[in-house]
């Protein structure tokens, strides 16, 4: 419990600092803290897992290990987003104290063991999640950002209370553990009231994931919400939605029913290739990476349909990866963005190479990493999704997981060949003076993120042992 | 389970918004006249544009009352289960009402308690 309390309380700590004196710094380095705090604090909790908190919460290795990367993942948003608004003009502090209330949102989600804090948790996020992504409300695109992501991501947690109710009129329980009680008991109840219920749970699910036929939101609003932000909902909002698929649907075993695995597999396919193909034909980065997303997320439910340890181990670890690669890619966005727009056109990285070589150098690592080529942590995670497909036999849909790779390679190599192009011969290259200083913080967070990326990517194991013990701590079904 | 009754009622809910639109569709009568177009059909022919610009300082307010009035609910549920939740329960409340204070505080600095709009200016 303490991870979550002290969050809460530097979100309330922040929003006192800004109330009695306005300063940037002052509240990036409050809120940094209560981050790390945060996670220290969960080596204290360690020895006492796993507990139940109230009928909601469960805190075991599994929900540890979800909350110290979520956390990280926050700090690292917090770093980029202090470089991205240091350019911005207007009221910037707030930004952190809503970073605060969806990190607590996402540690709540993979924490939970109940719809309810599900719900909690889920909600949490998004309202956080909504002023996030319109938090420069000077700019259009942001605004429209917001909108969309509020009108969708509410109907969808529509959705998502219907089927829960459904399943709870069927089932009588809330709880995940006493549902898969009840499944494999043999209780009475009428599978054409459950399965709707299941499929309702599914959108809602899907929708936060972003996979398709859910994907509809992914480009727009990624492309509008500024690049700290955007960073933030590809990863930590999906990383805690997919740890708590994993712990649902394991833990009640309803992936076993034929109906919701079929149901899976048709979106593992269909955010493949969909996500895949669409980002063909884009010129912005942002939609670039934002359908590159929804396919990595088709790529880890082929893993997650596998079922049983293997398979939680490798999304767990492909999630490490991705999240670090991710936070890298949007990174370099953010840093390369100024005060008027976000860098995100793909001419805006023409010949990014001989203006700023080692951050093209790190963009090039990143993106490798998304293709999945080796020495990067993005080929052994992929390598980790293959094995526990491999090892059920899905061979359909690893055959489109290598497929589908191979189309995605394509795009990630215009990006390549963009960085590397000589620079364009507008005028504009090189003005006079120098280039424009890139944030120091944004700067040695890049550094770090590809230092690790490498490390995870030619020597996995330290990282294995620590995904393969929290694992271990799921009740698998 | 028997599902022939919500065969039934989805025909009916397909039928009657579809029949009602083809109804008026085939007998509403139709006319062109000189005020056919404007709105209500008669009256004083509005005039300019209505995007304009009004102040909404009561929305503000209106926002602030909707959402404290809410975490009131919270209060309220709370006084009427006071003995049976005991110490625990008082702790959660005092940091409940803490948090809303502090809120309080926040808006109240922020200037979005202040009627005039004189020190809210720096952003819009």
């Amino acid at each position: 419990m303490l991870p979550l309390l002290i969050v809460t309380a530097a979100a309330v700590v922040v929003m006192l600092a800004i109330s009695i004196k306005r300063s940037h710094l002052l509240a990036v380095w409050l809120t940094l803290v209560g981050l790390a705090a945060a996670f220290f604090s969960l080596w204290i909790v360690a020895p006492l897992t796993p507990i139940q908190v109230t009928p909601l919460l469960i805190v075991d290795g599994y929900a540890l290990f979800y909350m110290g990367l979520i956390l990280a993942a926050t700090f690292v948003t917090v770093i980029l987003a202090y470089g991205y608004l240091e350019n911005q003009s207007g009221y910037r502090e707030e930004l952190y104290v809503l970073i605060l209330v969806a990190a607590l949102g996402s540690v709540v989600l993979v924490a939970s063991s109940h719809f309810v804090s599900f719900f909690l948790g889920l909600e949490v996020l998004s309202v956080a999640l909504y002023a996030m992504s319109a938090y420069l409300c000077a700019r259009k695109p942001p605004l429209e950002a917001g909108l969309k992501y509020l009108v969708l991501a509410a109907a969808s947690a529509a959705f998502l209370l219907f089927g829960m109710a459904l399943v709870y009129a069927q089932l009588g329980t809330m709880q995940f553990g006493q549902i898969a009680a009840m499944l494999s008991g043999g209780a009475c109840y009428s599978k054409a009231l459950l399965l709707p219920g299941i499929a309702l749970i599914i959108t809602g699910i899907g929708f936060k994931l972003a996979v398709v036929p859910f994907h509809m939101w992914t480009p727009d609003v990624y492309e509008g919400a500024p690049a700290p932000v955007t960073a933030f909902i590809a990863t930590v909002s999906k990383g805690a939605m997919v740890a708590l698929l994993l712990r649902y649907f394991y833990e009640t075993g309803m992936q076993h029913l034929g109906s919701v695995f079929l149901v899976f597999s048709i979106i593992a396919i269909a955010s493949m290739i969909a996500g895949n193909l669409l980002a063909l034909f884009q010129n912005n980065v942002k939609r670039i990476l934002a359908y590159s997303s929804i396919a990595h997320l088709g790529y880890v439910l082929v893993a997650f349909l596998a079922g049983g340890t293997r398979a939680a181990e490798a999304v767990t670890f492909y999630l490490v990866a991705y999240f670090i690669t991710t936070l890298g890619a949007f990174g370099v966005v953010s840093v390369l963005s100024n005060g008027e727009r976000d860098a995100d056109v793909l001419d805006d990285y023409r010949g990014l190479f001989w203006r700023r070589p080692v951050l093209a150098g790190i963009f090039t690592l990143m993106l490798l990493s998304l293709a999945g080529i080796p020495l990067t942590a993005g080929f052994v995670g992929k390598f980790f999704l293959v094995a526990a497909g491999a090892s059920s036999a899905l061979w359909g849909l690893i055959f489109t997981l290598i497929v589908t790779s191979v189309i995605g390679l394509f795009y990630y190599l215009r990006i390549l060949v963009a960085l590397y192009a000589p620079p364009a011969e507008t005028g504009e290259a090189a003005p006079a003076g120098g280039l424009p200083a890139l944030s120091r913080g944004g700067s040695y967070v890049l550094a770090a993120l590809s230092v690790l990326l490498v490390w995870v990517g030619v020597y996995p194991a330290p990282i294995l042992d620590a995904v393969q013990r929290a694992v271990s701590t799921l009740r698998l079904f | 389970m028997v599902l022939w009754p919500f065969v039934v009622f989805f025909v009916i809910v397909l039928i009657i918004p579809v029949g009602m639109l083809l109804l008026s569709h085939v007998l509403g009568q139709r006319h062109n006249e000189h005020a056919t177009g404007s709105p209500y059909e008669s009256g004083i022919v509005s005039e300019g544009s209505a995007n304009v610009r009004f102040s909404v300082k009561f929305y503000l307010t209106a926002m602030f009352f909707v959402i404290f009035d809410l975490e009131a609910v919270f209060i309220f549920s709370w006084a009427v289960a006071v003995r049976e939740v005991g110490w625990a329960g008082y702790i959660e409340i005092l940091i409940f009402t803490a948090i809303l204070v502090a809120t309080l505080v926040y808006l109240w600095r922020l200037g979005a308690l202040d009627w005039s709009p004189k020190q809210r200016g720096e952003r819009s």
